[in-house]
């Protein structure tokens, strides 16, 4: 526990609105895209309408996505991308996570 | 939820934008099956009333790699889409390459062509010119290949994509230089000896042919099995919520 006992509260430092389990899973699946589609992440991350709706509103207004409403035909399609910033806050949760874990190998 | 695995997300996000960006599934295993359909149609004699790659057989056929690129989109829209659009991550690496294949492509069919007008030149023009205006070659067979590459960059996304449209263009152009060539020549080809060279153009041919029923054989497996990943990553997503 080398780290957290040095800095006990680098723990509380983690950014709260990816620490979320499905806000983790929506940021990273949208990491891995240019634009992923309602649909797909609703079935990728087994969320339901509503819960994922109200998480990507999170990450909306916390500016690490953005929307793109479109239409195919005359349905409505939403679809979502990361934005720069989102990938910078996945990107330091990554390493501030990884420094707070033990080292392979040390208990 | 329970917690997510990030890396099988990432890797399931990136596997299902493949199959929107660069994978073809069951469109390979079709192009490798009309690979070997076009050799055999075009050999198969009496095919639709016509004989060994007779004009009329090789008229159809030579739209056989449109039909392909027409099935390829069709089959994108109705099996890889089900779960809606996810745009694949830029990848600057790949895209050279596809660019490569399409120039790759690009000089071949200009090649052929510069060369079924040489040999047309030369063989039949400069030795028989009063038959020209009695009898010339289907002009508009010059326009196929501009025909087949122009939806390339558009179409063909991926380099397996661009591998199965070579190979059927290939093939229609074995058909189509003949086809410019004889259609001018002797109507009665039988009287002429078959020189070495002429041998040695017809063993190449029958090769090429051996060794596209082989590589038609091995799209369709790799078609298929590209598919049944897909179906896989399907299944492996969790229950609808």
């Amino acid at each position: 526990m080398g780290k957290i006992e040095s800095n006990p509260k680098a723990i509380l430092d983690l950014d709260r609105t990816v620490h979320e389990p499905a806000r983790l899973a929506i940021l990273t699946v949208l990491a891995s895209a240019e634009e992923v589609a309602f649909l797909f992440l609703q079935r990728v991350t087994g969320l339901s309408k509503g819960n994922l709706s109200s998480h990507t509103q999170k990450l909306e207004a916390a500016g690490y996505l953005a929307t793109v409403k479109a239409f195919q035909g005359r349905i409505p399609v939403t679809s979502f991308r990361i934005t720069e910033d989102g990938r910078v806050a996945l990107h330091a949760y990554h390493q501030q996570l990884r420094a707070l874990l033990p080292k392979e190998g040390k208990p | 939820m329970t917690t997510p695995d990030l890396d099988a997300l990432s890797a399931t996000t990136r596997e299902y934008a493949a199959f929107q960006s660069r994978k073809s599934g069951l469109a390979t295993a079709l192009g490798g099956l009309m690979a070997i359909v076009l050799v055999l149609a075009a050999l198969s004699p009496n095919y639709m009333g016509a004989h060994v790659l007779d004009r009329l057989a090789i008229e159809y056929l030579v739209w056989v790699p449109m039909l392909w690129l027409g099935l390829k989109w069709a089959l994108g829209r109705v099996l890889y889409r089900g779960l809606g659009t996810v745009k694949a991550a830029p990848d600057s690496a790949y895209e050279r390459r596809r660019w490569y294949w399409i120039l790759g492509l690009a000089l071949f069919l200009l090649a052929m062509s510069l060369a079924a007008l040489y040999a047309f030149a030369l063989g039949f023009l400069q030795p028989n010119p009063s038959r020209a205006a009695i009898c010339p070659p289907p002009m508009w067979l010059l326009l196929m290949p501009l025909l087949y590459l122009l939806p390339m960059p558009w179409l063909i996304r991926g380099i397996e994509e661009a591998r199965v449209f070579a190979v059927l263009v290939g093939q229609c152009i074995l058909w189509l230089v003949p086809l410019f060539l004889f259609s001018f020549g002797p109507s009665n080809p039988a009287n002429h000896e078959w020189t070495v060279t002429g041998h040695l153009a017809m063993t190449a041919y029958l090769v090429l042919i051996f060794l596209i029923q082989i590589w038609g054989a091995l799209a369709m497996i790799r078609g298929w099995k590209e598919h049944r990943q897909y179906l896989a990553l399907l299944r492996s997503l969790p229950r609808e919520a």
